[in-house]
């Protein structure tokens, strides 16, 4: 039997640091293999070691066979020659892996003419050909800043797979694409196994694992935690972390209680919101109270984040009204972001934005050190410059800036869409009970659907 | 209109707008020019058009009449200027020659010193900045750094003295000054050239680290392209672009460069002119040689914009 | 006049942080050293850097002239101390006349944006249609040998960078969700200025600064080289090498001293902020 790929006992070391590995597994050709973890798990250098293109202060150790042929000890520029040939890379961010001054016709189409060596002519029918299955018509001409994620995607798919290559790598895919693209680009992926070829998936989220089947591996600081038939795994994992890692997916979670009041804090009327000239959409009513949790659901560009911004005050309204209840305060809304460095000042140590947010607002310092406490933040992080925290303690730094005004309601903008889905079930749990303790209302946008019907007492979908 | 078209004629009338206001600005300065300094400004400008022989006391009443030089000055700002847009330039105080003549002459000799510069920096920071940017943080990276803080400090006219001492007078391998034939280009156009490489080099060298690890060169590779048609069809077009962007960016040292290098190797182009006729208090060729370094700086601009535009299909404004 | 990358005005120290703290040290210390030679000036050694001794011209150094006479027989180093005073303090002052205002306005066009922004900007393309020593070159040809004219050119080419910088760095820092959230925390516009446009703009500005003082030294000993800024006798560095540049074959150690001068001067500035600036 010749597996398509073969991996035994690999690992990588930064010199004589020990990165990720051992890692062992086979696939078969038609099969899949997935790759799962968080962040910085080390799931990337097994793809890395497997193709060749590791950073050079890296170095793998292991055997590494692809085809039947053992590729770890060939020199780089034999194992470039497989590239494309025999293993096709879909790259993570497909917007920064297309050339920006290409277009993305002739991207896809010099893949056909150079790896696949197909004539001018025949290059540019099997280009069109591609493009036109990828439901990609009219795309041709655009170049990559052009294009959305999910076609840019599809564009880098098209150049990868040109020659055929038996099998296929896939980087964290779906990185940044909303639900709709999402589901499109896993469709995608699903084929490849379904047409012969071996497909191995480096993914973060349990739902991609599940709908890709195949053999599944769960990295966690670069070991290995569990490894076996994708469908088993996710139905009676063995090892703790994969539970958390499970539980973690919006779709196990359980279903969040309400701890709405009938005291209104702010009435939406007729709302209607322009981008530039062209009206996103209009006729929006909606009743905010004390200490509920409304989910705010939608495609990309559809104006959520217009209309959260609507609702705080910071943009006019082209018609209609924002009415804010008698208890509100002035500052009484406030804003969660989706990127947290981007919402504190970057050079700036982070105890003293709180701190001139508790002067300005008279709080109690003491106050700002309980709400730190309850979201678990350790005071000496506050010592730190932005950009020295992790992303989810920063988010949740910042959920205890905006208490610290003593708001009534919180307008998080997707302030978990970054984070890991361990840290983003805290995050949003944290949330969940900030609403209760503090009869804060939060309304969330996310584009993720189970997040919404978990977590929300309702959703708002915008379409 | 096709965006291409469109972002193409945004070029040219930001480029020709800008030609508009170096006339005026030349204009209005060497009219202040010609109040501001000791004399009666009516036998200067006699003097200017006829030249000091034929010129007496009548020909300065007829121009004071003609002009207008009892005029409030707006109004004989407003002529003045008028007649600068028609292009006329008058004669030199000086040589008593139409300007217009003595700078046809001087034009070439300038554009070829701001050639030969351009070749020579390129001629050192192309080969020092890829060889740096292929290996950032090694030894010839660093020393090359080095070298670029240290050339950068000196100015043009301080490093072409050195180099006329040194290679002229030293060791005799070039003529020290004027033009006898394109010898003398070669120590103007380093003066100039070093300059201008100390920090193009660098631009160069980003350039290539920028490259080398961008997304898209690799994806470039894993999707099966050589690396040999990987740098011709990728690289060497998104590297090209920020360099020749910066290239734009050092026209404005490399003009008014041009007008001291000129001056120390007394070649005999449009800046040592310039500068001559701001010794000799010669306005109308100081005039017409400050409008024609403006415009061949807005023309050489005009250039770099096209030539990134014909990189750059994205049509962004830079 | 122009820094090189005066168009794409965006500072970036990009070095390994020892190696570039060392060459900053340097940096300053020769401008500590620098400030203070040109403070105490030619009254430091008790010499006239004008008076004349043509019985000992083109002296070599002696314990009498450390750096020996010029083609007049004046001491050299007392020559060199005034050039050094009259080239740093129109650097410090243009620096002043131009950071100042240029930042302010910077801030004042980014902050109200409008129809503000746009004249200003216009006044700014309008400054730098002309390259900015083709400027300086009119203004000082309208009254020869000022050091008026010289400071009141500089200041005003210099000015422009400041303002196109600030401009754009103060539109980008402002429009970041970190300043929307400050001011939905109810911060004020000092507290906006202090903990986001300062920290933010405030190293670039140091830079524009130290690059902008070098330009005009180089500026004044340029145009004093080619006689058309500082006249003679005027101690003045470019005109100093004007002077002594026919006499090279005699004392080549004489007209070495002016241009290293320069040289250290403006490698002090451009050390102390890092050495490299590009876009």
């Amino acid at each position: 039997m010749i597996y398509s790929i073969e991996v035994k006992d690999l690992s990588v070391f930064a010199g004589s640091t020990h990165l990720m590995g051992p890692v062992s597994f086979k696939v078969k050709p038609g099969g899949t293999l997935v790759i799962m973890g968080e962040t910085g798990a080390g799931k990337s250098l097994i793809a890395q070691a497997i193709l060749g293109t590791l950073p050079g202060v890296l170095r793998a150790e292991g055997e590494i066979t692809v085809n039947g042929r053992r590729v770890d000890q060939l020199y780089q520029i034999d194992r470039a020659a497989l590239w494309g040939r025999e293993i096709a890379t879909l790259p993570q961010e497909p917007w920064r892996a297309l050339d920006p001054l290409m277009r993305s016709f002739k991207q896809v189409k010099e893949a056909h003419r150079y790896v696949a060596d197909r004539q001018a002519i025949e290059a540019d029918l099997a280009t069109t050909e591609a493009f036109e299955a990828l439901g990609l018509s009219g795309a041709e001409q655009r170049l990559p800043g052009a294009l959305s994620g999910g076609m840019a995607q599809r564009v880098a798919f098209a150049a990868a797979t040109a020659a055929n290559a038996p099998i296929l790598l896939a980087d964290e895919p779906t990185k940044g694409l909303d639900s709709a693209r999402h589901a499109k680009v896993v469709g995608l992926l699903a084929q490849v196994p379904q047409a012969g070829g071996t497909l191995l998936a480096i993914t973060h989220e349990a739902s991609v694992a599940r709908h890709l089947g195949g053999t599944l591996i769960v990295m966690r600081d670069g070991t290995l935690v569990e490894q076996g038939a994708t469908d088993a795994v996710l139905k009676t994992p063995s090892d703790p972390f994969t539970r958390d890692l499970l539980n973690a997916d919006p779709q196990n979670w359980p279903k969040t209680q309400s701890h709405t009041t009938a005291e209104t804090v702010l009435t939406v009327r007729d709302l209607a919101v322009e981008r530039g000239k062209k009206c996103l959409f209009e006729g929006f009513n909606l009743d905010v109270h004390a200490g509920e949790k409304i989910a705010l659901t939608g495609p990309s560009g559809i104006g959520k984040t217009t209309l959260l911004d609507a609702i705080a005050g910071l943009l006019k309204p082209a018609s209609g009204t924002v009415t804010r209840g008698q208890s509100l305060p002035r500052h009484g809304v406030q804003k969660l972001y989706q990127d947290p460095p981007a919402a504190f000042p970057s050079r700036v140590p982070l105890v003293h934005t709180l701190r001139d947010v508790a002067r300005r607002h008279k709080t109690d310092w003491s106050r700002v050190m309980q709400f730190l406490e309850q979201l678990g933040i350790h005071p000496s992080l506050l010592e730190r410059l932005p950009d020295e925290v992790s992303g989810g303690e920063l988010q949740r730094i910042s959920i205890a800036r905006a208490l610290t005004v003593g708001p009534k309601v919180l307008l998080a903008d997707e302030p978990t869409s970054r984070l890991d889905p361990i840290t983003q079930r805290e995050t949003l749990l944290m949330l969940d009970r900030i609403a209760e303790d503090e009869k804060i209302a939060i309304i969330l946008v996310t584009h993720d659907q189970s997040i919404a019907q978990k977590w929300a007492d309702r959703e708002i979908s915008l379409v | 209109m096709s965006p291409p078209l469109k972002s193409m004629l945004g070029v040219l009338a930001a480029r020709g707008l800008q030609a508009v206001i170096v006339a005026l600005i030349v204009g209005i300065v060497s009219f202040a020019m010609m109040y501001a300094l000791p004399g009666d400004a009516a036998y200067r400008i006699a003097a200017g058009r006829y030249g000091y022989d034929m010129m007496d006391a009548a020909a300065a009443e007829v121009v004071r009449l003609e002009l207008g030089l009892d005029d409030p000055w707006l109004i004989q700002l407003w002529s003045w200027i008028g007649q600068l847009m028609q292009f006329d330039l008058g004669n030199s105080l000086v040589y008593g020659s139409p300007v217009v003549d003595e700078i046809a002459t001087q034009l070439g000799f300038s554009l070829l010193l701001a050639g030969g510069a351009v070749a020579a920096s390129l001629l050192i920071a192309l080969p020092v900045g890829i060889v740096s940017g292929l290996n950032p943080g090694g030894l010839f990276d660093r020393t090359s750094m080095g070298l670029s803080v240290f050339l950068r400090a000196i100015p043009a006219f301080a490093l072409g003295i050195v180099l006329v001492l040194v290679f002229a007078v030293q060791l005799k391998l070039f003529p020290v000054a004027g033009f006898r034939g394109f010898d003398n280009l070669v120590l103007p156009s380093f003066t100039l050239g070093i300059g201008l490489a100390a920090v193009s080099n660098r631009v160069v060298r980003d350039a290539v680290v920028d490259a080398m690890n961008a997304d898209w060169r690799l994806f470039s590779r894993t999707k099966g392209l050589s690396s040999r048609l990987t740098l011709i069809r990728h690289v060497l077009r998104n590297a090209a672009l920020p360099v020749v962007t910066y290239v734009g960016v050092q026209l404005a040292y490399l003009i008014e460069g041009v007008v001291i290098v000129e001056t120390v190797f007394a070649w005999p182009g449009i800046g040592h002119a310039l500068v001559h006729a701001i010794f000799g208090r010669d306005i109308a060729m100081v005039q017409g040689t400050a409008l024609t370094l403006g415009l061949l700086y807005v023309a050489l601009n005009l250039i770099i914009d096209l030539a990134c535009r014909l990189i750059d299909p994205r049509g962004s404004v830079a | 006049m122009t820094d090189q990358s005066n168009m794409m005005a965006l500072p970036h120290l990009q070095h390994k942080p020892s190696k570039l703290r060392l060459a900053r040290v340097l940096g300053f210390a020769l401008l500590l050293w620098l400030a203070i030679v040109a403070v105490g000036g030619p009254d430091l050694i008790g010499q006239d850097p004008a008076k004349q001794s043509l019985l000992s011209t083109l002296e070599r150094p002696s314990l009498a002239h450390p750096l020996g006479t010029d083609h007049l027989g004046r001491d050299m180093v007392a020559r060199l101390l005034s050039g050094a005073q009259l080239s740093l303090s129109l650097a410090f002052l243009s620096v002043i006349t131009a950071g100042l205002p240029g930042t302010i306005i910077g801030i004042t066009a980014a902050w109200f944006g409008g129809w503000i922004d746009r004249i200003l900007g216009a006044f700014a393309d309008a400054v730098l249609a002309l390259p900015g020593l083709l400027l300086v070159l009119m203004l000082a040809a309208m009254s020869p040998g000022s050091w008026w004219a010289l400071y009141a050119g500089i200041s005003l080419t210099l000015w422009v960078e400041y303002f196109r910088y600030t401009r754009q760095r103060a539109r980008i820092v402002l429009a970041e969700p970190s300043v929307e959230a400050s001011r939905l925390l109810g911060l004020g516009p000092w507290l906006l200025v202090r903990r986001h446009l300062i920290p933010e703009i405030g190293p670039g500005l140091l830079t524009i600064a130290a690059f902008g003082a070098a330009t005009a030294v180089t500026s004044v000993a340029a145009l004093g080289f080619v006689s058309v800024g500082i006249r003679p006798p005027t101690a003045e560095w470019g005109v100093m090498m004007t002077e002594l540049l026919p006499y090279w074959r005699e004392a080549p150690f004489l007209i070495l001293q002016p241009v290293g001068c320069l040289v250290i001067t403006v490698l002090a500035l451009h050390l102390s902020v890092g050495g490299m600036r590009r876009p």
